[in-house]
C-alpha cells in the first residue's frame, strides 16, 4: 500500500515543513512532487494486485486492482488540480504547508475509501476525508461566509457521522462482524435491525456524496468555502465518497436477496437528487453556486453506478470519476481567474481570452455529456449499467431528461462567453502560459478519454 | 438483561441527541447533542460486543472516541472562530449563505 | 506489411493540419498557412500513393488490410472500434480524395490570396479532407457516420464561407437542412442495422446479412432504403438535389473539392460499400437505378438553360452522379466507381478552370458576359476543353468516354438493366454534350466582352494541367471488352465487388452501342456549335416565343423543384405554425417549464441558509425512507 503510506507521510512531512520553509513556491513544488511520487509508487504497487481481493493488515484493507486504479485516477486528478490551482491554494492564507498537508490527509482517506475491507476502516476513511475538509472550508479566516460554511459543514457532517456509526453498530448487532466480506448478508433472513443498519449507512454516505435529501449543506458549503477548496471538495472528495459507497454496497449488500430491500429507497434518492440538483441549478446567478448544484446533479448520475451493481457500473464510476473531476477542476480553475463570479462576469470572455473560453466550453460539454468527451461515455456507461440491471428504465429516462435540463445551465455559460457582449474582468497576471498549457492538456485529456476510454478501462 | 433493553436504551439516547440537534440553537449544545449520539452508539457497540462474545466492537469504540476527540478539537476551533466574528454561538445568525 | 501500418496517418495528417491552423492560424503568415494546408494533404496523398502501389504490386491476403487503432467502448457486446479498412474500393476513393484535394489546395493558395479568411479557409478544408478520409476508410458505420456528418459540417461552413453576404448563409443553411432529411433516414437505418446485427462493423454486416435475410426481405428493404436516403441527400439526387446548385455560393475551390469531386460522391461510396444489402433488396436497387436515370435527365435539361458557369457545372455534377447511381442500380459497381474517379478528375478540373475564369473576370459568374477568352487564357482554355471533352464523353480521346460508355452499356446489358434505363442515359449523354460545349463556346469563343484582370499563375496552371492530362488519359486503364482484354481497374474492383451479370446475347452489342453514343456526343457538340456560335439567332427567337420562354424558365429553375417544395413543404409548415402559435403541445411544454419554475422556487426556498432547517430536512428524509424500507 504505497499510496496510503506515501500520502500519509507526505502529509506529515508537509505539515512540519511549513515550520521551516517560508517560500510558498517551494512548498507548492514539494506538494506537487509528493503527488507525483505517490502516483509513481502506486503504479509500482499496481502490478502486485489482481482482480481478486488481497487482504492486508488482518483484513482491514482489501486491495484490488480496481481500488488501485481508482487511486491512480484520483492522484492524477490531484496532480492536475495542483498544477492548475496550486497557487490559489497556497495563497488562501499564511499557512501554506498546512493547506497542502490537509489535502494529503484527505487523499489518505480517499485511498482508504478505495481499499477498506472493514467497517472500522470505512469509518476512519470517511472521517479522515471529512475533518480536514471542515478546516479547509473555513480556511479563509477573514471571511464570515467561509466560517459559516465551515460550521455548517462541521455540524451536519458530525451529525451524519452519528448515523453512520449507528448503522454500523446495528449491522454489527445483526451479523456479529465488521468485515465487509464476511458480513455478507446473502442467504440469511434479514431482520429489521440489519435493514435499519444498512439504510442508516446509506444515509450517511448519501450525505457525504450530497445526494438529496441530504444535499442541503452542499450549495452553502461550496459557495462559502474558498473557491480553490470548493474545487477540491466537490471533485476528489466526492468521488472518494462514491467509491466507498459503491464498494460497500456491492461487496457487502450486493446480493440480489439483499438489494431488493434498499433498491427502491436508493432509486428514489437518485431520482430526487437528479431533479433537485438540475432544477435548482437552472436559475442560479453565481457560477460558483451553479457548479455546486451541478455537482449534486452529477452525483445523481454517479448514484446509478451504486444501484446498478454490475461490471459496467464499476467501469462507469472509474470513467465518471475521471471525467467529472477533470472537467470540474478545469471549470473552477477558470472561475478562479474571474473577478466576478456571476454569469454576467463571463460576458465576452471569448474575445478577451479565447483559449480559456474554448477550454471552458470543452469542460462544460463534458459535464453535459456531449459525445466525444469523457463525460458522454461516463454517463453512457452508468446509464447502460442501469439498463442492464433491469427494472430501472424509468430512472434512466428521468436521467436523460435531466441531462437535457443540465444543458441549459451549462450552455448558458457558453452563451455568456461567446454570444454576449461584455467586458469581463479577469486576473490577467494569473493567466500564465504554463496555466494555459496545463488547462489545454486537461481539456485534451477530457477529449482523449471520450474517444479512447481504454486508457483507463484497459487496466481492470 | 436481554440485549433488547440495551438496544432500546441506545436508541433512546440517540434520539434525544437527534432531537437536541433539531431544537437547540446554541452551536455548542448542538455539538454536545452530537456527542450524545456518538456515545449512544458506543454503548450499543459495547453491548453487542458482549452479546456476540467478540472484542472487535470494543476496539471500535476506542476508535470512535479518538476520532470524536479529533472532531471536538476541530469543531470547537471553528465555533471559536465564528464567535470571534459574530460574538455569538447562535446558529440562526448564520444565514448569509442561501439561495 | 510495414507500410500498411502507416494507414492511420492518411487521415491523421489532415487532422494535424487542421489543428495547427485552427489553433495558431491567426498568428501565422499566409505563406506558412498555405504550406501547412498543402503539405498535410500532400503528404497524405504521397502516403496513399505509396500504400496504393504496395497494394497493387503485392496485395495483402484477402485483398484488404484492416487497422484497428482502438475500441471506443464495449457495452452489451456492442463495441464500435476506431478502425480503418483498406480494400480496392476505399483505396480508389482515398487516392482520389487525397490527390485531388492536394491539387485543389495548391490551387487555393493562389485563388484565396488576399482573402481575410485565409487561415479559416485552409483549416476548414483540412478538416473536410480529414472527415472525408474518415468516411471512406471507416471500418464501421458509426465512424463512417462521423465522417459523413463531418463533411456535411465542413460543406455548411465552406458554402457560407463568405458569411457577410446573407445569400451565402441561406445557401449554406439550405444545403444543411436538405441533406438533413437524408441523414435522418440514414441514422434510422443505422439503428435498424444495430438492432438486427448488434454491430456496425461493415464487413460483419456484409457477411452476416445474406444468412440473416432472404433476398427481398422486408427488413433488408428498409435498411437499404433508409441508407439510400442518406446517400440521396449527400449526393444531391432526386428528390433532394435542390441544395447543390445553391451551394455554388462557396468559393470555387470548395465547389471543386466538396461539391464535385469528393463529398457529393459519398452516397455512391456508401451504396457501393453496402452493396450486399442492395443485392438483398432488389426493389431498392431498382429504385436506385430509376432515381439515377431520372436525376441525370432532369439535371441535364436544367443545365441547358443556366447562365451562371458554376451552376452549369453544378447541374452537370448532379447529372453525372445520376450516372453513377444508374450504374449502382444495375449492379455495375466497378463502373460506378470508375466513373466517380474520372468524374473527380474532369469535374475538379472544370471547376478549377471556371474559378480561374471567374478570378480573371472579377467575380463575374454569368458566362454570357465573358466570351472570347480562348486567346487570352490559353492554358485555362485548353484544359477546360479537355475537361469538357471528358464530360461530354468525346469518343476515344477522352477519359469520360470510357467510363460513361461502360455505364451505358451495362444499363442495357446487365440483367438488372433495361432499354428504358439505357435510353435515359443515352439522352442524358446527348444533353451533356450540348450543355458542355455550349458553355465552352459561350465562354471561350466569340467576341470578348470583358477584360482579363488577373492572369493565372503557376499555382493555378499546374493543377489544371495535371488534371487536364488525367482527364484525357485516365480512361485507358479500362478499355472496353470488345476492343481488347485490358481492364486493370475492373479486375481490381472485382476482387471485392461482384461482377455485373450480363443478359444473354448482349456481349457483342458493345461496339454498336459505342458507335451510337460516340455519334450522339459529337452530334451534341455540333448542335452546341450551331446554336451558340454560328446562329444564336435561332435559339434566341425560340426563347422569345411563349413556349420557349416557359421551357427556358422551367429548365433554368431546375424543374421548379424549389418552388414545388416551397408550396408543398415550406408554406404549409409556415402556415400551420402561424395559425397554431399556441397549440396544446406548446401548452404541455409551457406547463413543464412552469412546473420547473415552481419547483425551482420551492427548492430554492428550502435552501434558506438555516442550519436547523437543513438538519430537519435531513431527519425528515431519513424518517420517510426508514418508513418505506421497514414498513412497506
Amino acid at each position: 500500500m504505497n499510496a496510503l503510506i506515501s500520502t500519509a507521510v507526505f502529509g506529515i512531512f508537509l505539515m512540519i515543513s511549513g515550520l521551516f520553509i517560508k517560500s510558498k513556491q517551494a512548498i507548492r513544488i514539494l506538494a506537487i512532487s509528493g503527488v507525483v511520487a505517490a502516483f509513481v509508487l502506486n503504479i509500482i504497487d499496481f502490478r502486485q494486485y489482481g482482480a481478486s481481493a488481497t487482504e492486508l493488515f488482518h483484513g482491514m484493507l482489501s486491495v484490488t486492482n480496481f481500488g488501485l486504479l481508482f487511486i491512480e485516477i484520483i492522484l492524477g486528478c490531484v496532480l492536475v488540480y495542483f498544477l492548475l490551482s496550486g497557487k490559489d491554494l497556497a495563497n488562501i492564507g499564511h499557512y501554506t504547508g498546512e493547506y497542502f498537508a490537509l489535502i494529503f490527509f484527505i487523499l489518505c482517506g480517499v485511498v482508504l475509501a478505495a481499499t477498506y475491507g472493514n467497517m472500522l476502516m470505512l469509518f476512519l476513511s470517511i472521517e479522515i476525508m471529512s475533518i480536514p475538509q471542515y478546516i479547509l472550508a473555513g480556511s479563509d479566516k477573514h471571511n464570515l461566509k467561509s466560517h459559516e460554511a465551515s460550521l455548517k459543514y462541521f455540524l451536519m457532517g458530525a451529525f451524519s457521522t452519528g448515523f453512520l456509526l449507528m448503522g454500523i453498530a446495528l449491522l454489527y448487532g445483526a451479523t456479529g462482524s465488521f468485515d465487509i466480506t464476511t458480513m455478507n448478508l446473502a442467504g440469511r433472513p434479514i431482520d429489521a435491525m440489519a435493514l435499519a443498519g444498512i439504510i442508516l449507512i446509506a444515509f450517511a454516505l448519501a450525505f457525504k456524496v450530497s445526494a438529496a435529501p441530504f444535499h442541503f449543506w452542499t450549495p452553502d458549503v461550496y459557495d462559502g468555502a474558498p473557491t480553490v477548496v470548493t474545487s477540491f471538495i466537490s471533485t476528489i472528495v466526492k468521488v472518494g465518497g462514491f467509491v466507498a459507497f459503491i464498494r460497500l454496497f456491492h461487496i457487502a449488500f450486493g446480493s440480489p436477496d439483499v438489494d431488493k430491500h434498499w433498491l427502491l429507497v436508493l432509486s428514489i434518492i437518485t431520482a430526487a437528487t437528479l431533479i433537485i440538483g438540475n432544477v435548482t441549478a437552472v436559475f442560479q446567478q453565481s457560477v460558483k453556486r451553479m457548479l455546486a448544484y451541478s455537482s449534486i446533479s452529477q452525483a445523481g448520475f454517479m448514484l446509478f453506478a451504486v444501484i446498478a451493481m454490475n461490471v459496467l457500473s464499476w467501469q462507469g464510476i472509474l470513467l465518471y470519476a475521471a471525467a467529472y473531476s477533470l472537467a470540474t477542476i478545469g471549470c473552477f480553475a477558470i472561475l478562479m481567474k474571474m473577478k466576478d463570479y456571476t454569469y454576467d462576469g463571463y460576458n465576452g470572455l471569448a474575445q478577451k481570452q479565447p483559449l480559456l473560453a474554448l477550454m471552458n466550453t470543452i469542460f462544460l460539454f463534458s459535464l453535459v455529456g456531449i459525445p466525444a468527451t469523457a463525460g458522454f461515455l461516463a454517463k453512457y456507461f452508468v446509464l447502460s449499467a442501469a439498463v442492464e440491471k433491469g427494472g430501472l428504465l424509468w430512472l434512466v429516462i428521468l436521467a436523460v431528461c435531466c441531462a437535457a435540463i443540465s444543458a441549459f445551465y451549462y450552455f448558458r455559460l457558453i452563451w455568456a462567453m461567446y454570444f454576449k457582449a461584455g467586458d469581463c474582468q479577469v486576473e490577467e497576471h494569473a493567466i500564465t502560459p504554463a496555466f494555459k498549457s496545463v488547462l489545454a492538456l486537461t481539456a485534451l485529456l477530457v477529449i482523449i478519454l471520450g474517444v479512447w476510454p481504454g486508457l483507463i478501462l484497459a487496466w481492470i | 438483561m436481554p440485549i433488547q433493553n440495551y438496544i432500546w436504551l441506545s436508541i433512546a439516547l440517540f434520539s434525544i441527541g437527534v432531537i437536541g440537534v433539531l431544537i437547540r440553537r446554541n452551536a455548542i449544545v448542538i455539538f454536545m447533542c452530537i456527542e450524545l449520539m456518538l456515545n449512544a452508539v458506543n454503548l450499543l457497540l459495547v453491548a453487542f460486543s458482549k452479546y456476540h462474545h467478540d472484542a472487535s466492537a470494543q476496539i471500535f469504540v476506542f476508535f470512535i472516541m479518538v476520532v470524536a476527540a479529533a472532531e471536538v478539537s476541530v469543531g470547537l476551533a471553528i465555533i471559536v472562530m465564528v464567535y470571534r466574528h459574530t460574538k455569538s454561538v447562535d446558529v440562526n445568525i448564520l444565514n448569509r449563505l442561501k439561495n | 506489411m510495414g507500410i500498411y501500418h502507416l494507414l492511420w496517418l492518411i487521415p491523421a495528417l489532415p487532422l494535424l493540419g487542421f489543428l495547427i491552423l485552427a489553433i495558431f492560424g491567426l498568428k501565422m503568415p499566409n505563406r506558412a498557412i498555405g504550406i501547412i494546408g498543402c503539405a498535410s494533404i500532400g503528404l497524405a496523398a504521397l502516403l496513399t500513393i505509396i500504400i496504393g502501389i504496395n497494394f497493387l504490386t503485392s496485395p495483402p491476403t484477402g485483398n484488404f488490410y484492416q487497422q484497428t487503432l482502438w475500441t471506443w467502448f464495449s457495452v452489451h457486446g456492442f463495441s464500435p472500434a476506431i478502425s480503418f479498412y483498406l480494400d480496392p474500393v476505399s483505396l480508389i476513393f482515398t487516392f482520389v480524395v487525397t490527390f485531388v484535394s492536394f491539387l485543389i489546395h495548391w490551387y487555393s493558395t493562389e485563388y484565396m490570396r488576399g482573402d481575410e479568411g485565409y487561415p479559416r479557409f485552409f483549416a476548414y478544408m483540412n478538416l473536410f479532407v480529414f472527415s472525408m478520409l474518415t468516411l471512406v476508410l471507416a471500418n464501421n458505420l458509426l465512424l463512417l457516420y462521423l465522417g459523413w456528418e463531418g463533411v456535411g459540417l465542413c460543406s455548411f461552413l465552406l458554402i457560407g464561407f463568405w458569411y457577410k453576404e446573407q445569400e451565402n448563409c441561406y445557401a449554406a443553411r439550405k444545403a444543411f437542412i436538405v441533406t438533413r432529411f437524408g441523414d435522418t433516414a440514414m441514422i434510422i437505418g443505422l439503428f435498424l442495422l444495430v438492432k438486427n446485427f448488434n454491430t456496425l462493423n461493415i464487413q460483419d454486416i456484409l457477411t452476416k446479412a445474406p444468412s440473416l435475410w432472404q433476398p427481398g426481405a422486408t427488413t433488408a428493404f428498409w435498411a437499404a432504403i433508409l441508407l439510400l436516403g442518406g446517400a440521396l441527400g449527400k449526393s444531391a439526387q432526386l428528390p433532394l438535389q435542390t441544395w447543390l446548385p445553391d451551394a455554388m455560393a462557396g468559393p470555387t475551390p470548395v465547389s471543386a473539392l466538396i461539391h464535385a469531386a469528393t463529398m457529393v460522391t459519398a452516397g455512391v461510396y456508401l451504396i457501393a460499400r453496402m452493396h450486399v444489402l442492395y443485392e438483398l433488396a432488389p426493389v431498392v436497387q431498382l429504385i436506385v437505378a430509376i432515381i439515377g436515370a431520372a436525376t441525370l435527365l432532369i439535371a441535364g435539361f436544367s443545365a441547358l438553360a443556366q447562365r451562371d458557369i458554376k451552376r452549369v457545372l453544378a447541374y452537370s455534377t448532379i447529372s453525372q452522379i445520376g450516372y453513377m447511381f444508374l450504374a449502382l442500380g444495375v449492379g455495375a459497381w466497378s463502373a460506378a466507381i470508375f466513373h466517380f474517379m474520372i468524374h473527380a478528375f474532369f469535374k475538379g478540373l472544370l471547376f478549377l478552370a471556371a474559378g480561374a475564369v471567374i478570378l480573371a473576370m472579377e467575380e463575374e459568374h454569368d458566362m454570357f458576359k465573358m466570351g472570347g477568352l480562348r486567346k487570352k487564357m490559353p492554358v485555362v482554355f485548353w484544359t477546360f476543353l479537355f475537361g469538357s471533352g471528358a464530360l461530354a464523353a468525346i469518343p476515344i480521346i477522352t477519359a469520360g468516354f470510357y467510363s460513361k460508355d461502360q455505364i451505358l452499356f451495362f444499363a442495357l446489358a446487365s440483367t438488372k438493366g433495361s432499354f428504358w434505363l439505357w435510353l435515359c442515359g443515352f439522352v442524358g449523354a446527348f444533353l451533356t454534350a450540348i450543355y458542355t460545349f455550349r458553355m465552352v463556346f459561350v465562354t471561350f469563343f466569340g467576341e470578348q466582352k470583358k477584360e482579363v484582370h488577373r492572369k493565372p499563375t503557376n499555382s493555378i496552371k499546374i493543377p489544371l494541367i495535371i488534371l487536364g492530362i488525367l482527364s484525357l488519359i485516365a480512361g485507358f486503364i479500362e478499355i472496353p471488352k470488345a476492343w481488347g482484354n485490358f481492364a486493370p481497374f475492373s479486375s481490381l474492383m472485382n476482387k471485392v465487388m461482384p461482377q455485373v451479370q450480363l443478359a444473354a446475347g448482349m456481349e457483342n452489342k458493345e461496339v454498336l452501342l459505342e458507335v451510337i453514343t460516340g455519334i450522339i456526343a459529337l452530334l451534341g457538340v455540333y448542335l452546341a456549335w450551331q446554336f451558340c456560335l454560328k446562329s444564336p439567332k435561332v435559339l434566341y427567337n425560340f426563347k422569345t416565343t411563349g413556349l420557349g420562354r416557359f421551357i427556358d424558365k422551367f429548365f433554368f429553375k431546375g424543374f421548379m423543384f424549389d418552388q414545388l417544395y416551397d408550396i408543398i413543404l415550406v408554406r404549409p409548415v409556415v402556415w400551420l405554425s402561424k395559425i397554431d402559435k399556441r397549440d396544446f403541445v406548446d401548452r404541455i411544454y409551457e406547463a413543464i417549464g412552469n412546473l420547473g419554475l415552481l419547483l425551482n422556487k420551492i427548492f430554492s426556498r428550502t435552501q434558506n441558509g438555516y442550519l436547523r432547517w437543513y438538519v430537519c430536512g435531513l431527519v425528515l428524509g431519513m424518517a420517510v425512507a426508514l418508513t418505506i424500507i421497514l414498513f412497506v
